[in-house]
């Protein structure tokens, strides 16, 4: 499992004492190892970066450190040099542990006040939570991680960015008893344009400046150069190296991960020509929440990018195309056919599929099994009276599942919620790609998937563009956007205010439009 | 069950079955005379066979997530209204029969409006359709209740035997056949799975979530007014029999989405849940007599279920893995995690309202 690149297993040297240090550490799942003797030294002040496809064992570390896992008898963690009881959320807590999740854990229907005091406790007096208190407390949290955000704010209203700020703010709750030691971030930029990825960063350097240690997991790369100290690969339970940052470069860390097949899909994307046939999507003066008179053409072959901050109104584009959001004004014609507004059968009908950013409440359904996900997008053609004929239903899953290398390869009748993050979301698009879709609108098509998952979704969304789809990209990933669109369209307040296409579509020129505007606007 | 080939007879999934043995076992050991006999067959049968088309009304909104609360106070109507037509105002049987069903039909399509055009909650909404329907209950038999039809016509729509059992019986295995062709057979089954599982996701992937909501509420009252009919000819009209039977017959469906197909509500599970606890309750009263008996053994029979369920699904990831040889398996720690949630999520958010 070692790798050529480098091998070295001792630890990185420290000056100050430890934050973190875990010794053969081993996690078996009934027989599966998910984590084999696992070392990690993370000194205090470092942002240690750990990184790894889905399923690599990161998540393992981060739930044995939480107190989630009890680990294989025999390895042992360390925190401040005082040894970690396992399985016990509580003694991780008092040692100094934090965590904030991919899944933030925010409750969505209260306040950001209340939110960070269900964990830090409400102010009270006879009982009474102190309104005052509980808001002052609050934005005292908040500014510790530089947000300005009303308290009283309900979660529910908060963009992406501003939730995983108010995670981080919960997370770093000042308690006196016991000393925040160490700070692990499990994908805390999935979701964030990178004007707000960088105020994270800067977040994180300040949290790890005043002695604290980072575990940072991501999947990515280009944060890790960015923020790490030091970094972890993990593959399939083994860390296959433990190197300083500034002894690999990006292709290199690539390859220690999967190997090069990200450089495929940039060939791939580079030989597609736009046509110039009748436009598939006619979009005219759209305006709907956030979108305020946006016009759009896309023809078949087409490989349209949408890029913008948080709020620019990149986030509702594509779902006020399809119907999921209603628009208030515009008309979307789809191959002649005129779309009425919120009304997603019809957009199917017209041939519209529709990929949406939130995978678990809007995208799939995790308590049906794998084939129930793929097939709901059209049944009919399952239908022999007087049944679904499960035999094709099989037939049809069961080439999905090999055509996009959807792992466990049993996956058909296991639940979705069975599956990883990059497998599920291969399963959305064998849910969309069955229909074969003349228009295919996707909001962040692989966020929080692994990186050969990924090479093998944007492969996809190529492939359906030269079959003679017509493609639209909602990403807050610039590198993404570039790999696979011909043209970018970026927003902001809801309007297009640059349009790149040829050589300028490059995450750096992205990146440039997407913050110069968002300068002028001085927010 | 879709996939025979994978179902496998283990304590995961058949847990019911081995209890219902195990009752049998021990009553028949125990009281042989009493309880081994084709009489008590019989009447386990056909004493639960309305229970059964009550929890099957409520299965088909539940799988969508939609709370029918109103099948009690249906199912009385029902009863009142057409033993009335025929008692009171001398209508023919079948007159009586059709305009009950009708009306109950009514009231469910009424109460899809509630819940669909007015988006209010449906636990709400057939919450208050309940109180408003035992409000015309009342109206209906003026408080008194009304004689039983007597004509042979009507008690033998019923209480025909067929192979010994009461031909209601048969009636409740149609009706099951029926549902749990619609539920795991028919594209509406899929789409009210897909609703129960996230409604959003579900108009996303296009399916029309308000118009199937509302035909499952249709269904629930129109199938809760024909088992209404058949109590009236089996056991004669009662007032409040209606709201006696919700609650059991949610716990059956509760209970029976532990079965067969775990941590999904469904047809065959909901009818096993429903005959396990009367063979349980049959056999104890052959031993002791009391009448607290009945409830309590419900109650206990749904918590000791749906716990057992969840601490056996809690475990990790154990249901897979014992079934599958395929070694490209190799479930991830995410995927173990979730497995984790989500068996203990579907053994549990069905019993939050919806």
């Amino acid at each position: 499992m070692e790798t050529q690149l480098r091998t070295s297993t001792e630890p990185i040297p420290y000056r100050e004492p430890t934050a973190l240090a875990v010794r053969g550490v081993s996690k078996t799942f009934t027989g599966t190892a998910a984590l084999t003797s696992f070392d990690l030294t993370i000194a205090a002040g470092e942002v240690h970066a750990l990184v790894g496809e889905n399923g690599s064992g990161k998540s393992t570390v981060i739930k044995i450190l939480s107190g989630y896992h009890q680990p294989d008898p025999g390895g042992e963690v360390l925190v401040r040099e005082r040894p970690l009881d396992f399985g016990s959320p509580d003694a991780s807590y008092s040692h100094g542990c934090r965590f904030v999740h991919q899944d933030l854990g925010l409750i969505d229907a209260s306040s950001v006040a209340d939110n960070l005091a269900i964990v830090a406790g409400f102010p009270c007096r006879l009982g009474t939570v102190r309104r005052k208190e509980l808001r002052s407390g609050a934005r005292r949290d908040l500014a510790r991680v530089g947000l300005d955000i009303d308290p009283d704010r309900l979660v529910a209203t908060l963009s992406p960015a501003e939730r995983t700020g108010v995670a981080v703010a919960r997370a770093l709750h000042e308690d006196p008893s016991h000393p925040v030691a160490l700070l692990v971030l499990d994908e805390p930029t999935a979701t964030l344009p990178d004007r707000e990825v960088e105020r994270l960063l800067g977040i994180v350097r300040a949290v790890a400046a005043r002695g604290v240690g980072v575990l940072y997991v991501t999947h990515r790369l280009d944060e890790v150069f960015q923020i790490a100290d030091t970094i972890t690969v993990l593959r399939d339970g083994h860390r296959v190296a433990n190197l300083p940052a500034c002894d690999v470069d990006r292709a290199g860390l690539i390859t220690l991960l999967i190997g090069s097949e990200l450089d495929d899909v940039h060939a791939v994307s580079a030989e597609l020509p736009p046509e110039h046939d009748a436009p598939l999507l006619v979009a005219e003066g759209i305006e709907a929440l956030h979108i305020n008179g946006v016009s759009l053409e896309i023809r078949p072959g087409d490989v349209v990018g949408i890029a913008g901050i948080t709020g620019s109104g990149r986030e509702s584009l594509l779902s006020v195309f399809f119907g999921a959001q209603r628009r208030t004004a515009g008309r979307v014609i789809v191959q002649g056919a005129l779309l009425p507004s919120g009304h997603p059968a019809r957009a199917m009908k017209a041939g519209v599929a529709y990929i949406p950013a939130d995978r678990k409440t809007l995208g799939c359904f995790v308590d049906l099994t794998t084939e129930e996900n793929v097939s709901i997008s059209d049944l009919r053609r399952l239908w022999r009276w007087p049944r679904l004929s499960h035999k094709r239903e099989r037939a049809e899953v069961s080439k999905w599942i090999e055509r996009l290398d959807i792992r466990p390869g049993a996956a058909a009748a296991m639940p979705l919620s069975a599956l990883s993050g990059g497998n599920q979301q291969k399963v959305l698009f064998a849910k969309w790609l069955r229909r074969t879709p003349k228009l295919l609108l996707m909001d962040e098509p692989t966020q929080g998937v692994d990186v050969g998952a990924k090479a093998d979704l944007h492969l996809e969304i190529l492939r359906a563009a030269r079959d003679g789809a017509g493609v639209a990209i909602s990403s807050s990933d610039t590198d993404e956007l570039a790999a696979l669109c011909h043209r970018i369209l970026v927003l902001r307040d809801g309007r297009v205010v640059a349009h790149l296409t040829g050589s300028r579509v490059t995450a750096a020129e992205i990146s440039r439009a997407c913050l110069a505007t968002d300068e002028r606007s001085g927010t | 069950m879709r996939t025979p080939r994978r179902f496998s007879f283990g304590l995961q999934t058949c847990s019911g079955l081995y209890l219902w043995a195990a009752f049998i076992i021990t009553f028949g050991i125990w009281k042989p005379d009493l309880f081994l006999t084709s009489a008590t067959v019989h009447s386990i049968a056909s004493s639960q066979a309305i229970a059964a088309m009550l929890a099957l009304a409520l299965l088909i909104p539940l799988t969508a997530g939609v709370y029918d609360l109103s099948v009690g106070a249906v199912i009385n109507v029902s009863t009142i209204l057409v033993v009335e037509m025929q008692t009171k105002y001398h209508h023919g049987m079948w007159t009586a029969i059709v305009v009950s069903i009708l009306v109950c039909s009514a009231i469910g399509a009424f109460s899809g409006f509630i819940v669909v055009k007015l988006k209010v909650n449906s636990f709400v909404a057939t919450l208050g359709m309940a109180t408003i329907v035992s409000a015309i209950q009342l109206i209906i038999s003026d408080q008194s209740q009304p004689l039983p039809p007597n004509s042979p016509a009507w008690t033998s729509l019923t209480q025909k035997t067929v192979f010994g059992f009461q031909i209601v019986v048969v009636y409740l295995l149609v009706l099951a056949i029926i549902v749990w062709w619609v539920l795991d057979r028919t594209p509406v089954g899929r789409y009210l799975y897909a609703i129960g599982g996230s409604p959003e996701a579900a108009r996303l992937s296009g399916v029309a979530v308000g118009r199937w909501s509302w035909l499952s509420l249709i269904a629930s009252s129109t199938i809760a007014g024909t088992a209404g009919v058949f109590y009236a000819s089996l056991s004669g009209p009662s007032l409040t029999y209606g709201q006696a039977l919700l609650l059991p017959a949610f716990a059956a469906v509760f209970l029976g989405s532990t079965q067969l197909k775990p941590g999904r509500a469904n047809t065959w599970g909901t009818l096993l849940a429903v005959f396990v606890l009367a063979t349980g309750v049959q056999g104890l009263q052959f031993v002791t007599g009391v009448l607290w008996l009945n409830s309590m053994f419900n109650g206990v029979a749904l918590i000791a279920a749906v716990s057992f369920a969840v601490w056996r699904q809690g475990r990790p990831a154990k249901a897979h893995r014992e079934r599958s040889t395929d070694i490209e398996h190799q479930p991830t720690d995410d995927a173990v995690e979730r497995d984790r949630l989500a068996a203990s999520g579907a053994s549990t958010h069905q019993a939050q309202p919806g």
